[in-house]
């Protein structure tokens, strides 16, 4: 009877521990909390606080370390599917700026962005996480205007800004059964980091994401644009001249909603939107900054 | 002066003191909601800058004067911001505590793959992913590029005043 009692109360302590481990996130804590666990309930006890702790670091959010390798090696992916970067100093310059003008004002501004574009001319742009953006040259040679590229960015910062990928990442973690998913386990078992991109990159690049992340993605590229300034209408104008390309039927839409649902969706996030809609184009700067150089 | 102005002036004191105190509790705050943002001292782009604010610092309203703010920092600094580098909200930043959290548990066992970060685009992981999985070299040095490539905050501060953009086209 005592002897439960004391269990028992052991079993409270650990608990205790491991929330509070949680609570501070300190790995000094976890080490004094196995530390304690073993000395009251030997070795068993101490794995147990060391296991909770473990589980527990499997369903919590991916930290910006973490999200930073998983970015990295997406961006990996993207690029060795896309035929690599399209080297054009200058236009990768002002891609750049504009993508970080839109970035600044976002609703997660204090990241670093990286843009690049793609030797590819599919028509198409992608994001990973940690902020790394993609635009094939196919897509930029569509574009007329800089608002209208603002807003293909913006759409992309708005998947990082809302974590979308990490969404999928943490899915596929739990799906997978692994409590451990993060870079304690890559060094000790890096089939599993592997197994998770490939994942990853697979519904990214060719079963796409929700559709409704889409859709969210097309609200906050036309918001995004019109916080800095530009007219998110442009969006509406871009997506309407991709539809009369591409043409609207939805089984030819692998990786997206069909276009007459993206406009339909920018249009009701902009009766809402408290920016004024008189934004600017800036298609002679884009012009300018475009010639001689796709 | 008798004695019931003497207690009606102390009452107004009190009154005073406790409007202020109120006032004090109850001004408004804003913060900011981009990288940095300039507080200018009118209500014009074309005015001085008289302070550089940071992501997620707190300000408080002084007026409003759509899409103006007048706002004052913690360093007493008064100055306008665009009202569209403000939110109501505090931001809660690219890590809430529980990824933190996670974070640290994470690193606890990772002490022989601990990422690099900041220096180039690939850490040891991802560099670990791109060799097992047979990724090129040349796109390993393209995410290094992209990762490493800088352009700073007053370059983007040109380009909107270039282009007219946010605050600079008014």
């Amino acid at each position: 009877m005592r002897g439960n009692a004391s269990l028992t109360v052991l079993r409270r302590l650990s608990v205790g521990l491991v929330v509070a481990v949680t609570l501070v996130g300190c790995a000094e804590v976890q080490q004094a909390a196995e530390g304690v666990a073993r000395q009251v309930g030997g070795e068993r006890m101490a794995g147990a606080v060391r296991g909770g702790a473990t589980l527990v670091s499997g369903v919590l959010p991916i930290g910006y370390e973490e999200e930073q390798s998983i970015g990295a090696a997406l961006a990996l992916q993207v690029l060795a599917r896309y035929n690599g970067v399209y080297d054009q100093p200058a236009l990768t310059r002002y891609v750049n700026l504009v993508g970080r003008a839109v970035a600044l004002t976002s609703d997660r501004p204090e990241i670093e962005y990286h843009f690049a574009i793609l030797n590819h001319d599919s028509i198409n742009a992608f994001a990973t996480p940690a902020g790394y953006v993609f635009i094939t040259k196919g897509l930029l040679k569509q574009i007329q205007n800089e608002a209208e590229l603002a807003a293909v960015l913006g759409h992309e910062i708005g998947h990082i800004s809302e974590k979308h990928i990490l969404e999928i990442m943490q899915r596929n973690k739990q799906l997978a059964g692994v409590a451990e998913g993060g870079l304690a386990a890559v060094g000790r078992y890096p089939q599993l980091f592997k197994g998770l991109i490939d994942q990853t990159a697979k519904k990214l690049l060719d079963e796409g994401l929700d559709q409704n992340k889409e859709l969210a993605a097309d609200r906050l590229g036309a918001l995004f644009a019109a916080r800095v300034g530009y007219d998110p209408q442009a969006y509406v104008a871009l997506l309407r001249r991709l539809r009369t390309l591409k043409g609207d039927d939805q089984a030819f839409f692998k990786t997206h909603p069909n276009f007459s649902s993206r406009i339909d969706e920018v249009q009701t996030g902009l009766r809402t939107l408290r920016q004024p809609l008189a934004g600017t184009l800036l298609a002679e700067r884009f012009t300018q900054s475009l010639r001689g150089r796709l | 002066m008798n004695v019931r102005t003497r207690r009606l002036r102390v009452c107004l004191v009190w009154l005073a003191c406790l409007g202020m105190l109120v006032s004090e509790a109850y001004a408004e705050k804003v913060y900011v909601q981009s990288k940095s943002a300039p507080l200018w001292a009118g209500k014009t782009s074309l005015s001085q800058t008289v302070a550089t604010v940071q992501f997620g610092q707190e300000l408080e309203v002084v007026r409003k004067e759509d899409p103006w703010l007048e706002v004052r920092t913690s360093d007493g600094v008064t100055g306008w911001i665009s009202a569209n580098r403000t939110t109501t909200t505090k931001p809660s930043g690219s890590e809430s505590l529980f990824a933190k959290a996670g974070q640290a548990f994470r690193q606890t066992g990772a002490a022989p793959v601990t990422a690099s970060t900041g220096a180039r685009g690939l850490d040891k992981v991802s560099e670990m992913y791109a060799n097992s999985s047979g990724i090129p070299k040349q796109y390993q040095d393209a995410v290094d590029r992209m990762a490493t490539y800088r352009i700073s905050d007053q370059e983007v501060e040109g380009f909107l005043k270039d282009g007219r953009l946010g605050e600079y086209a008014r």
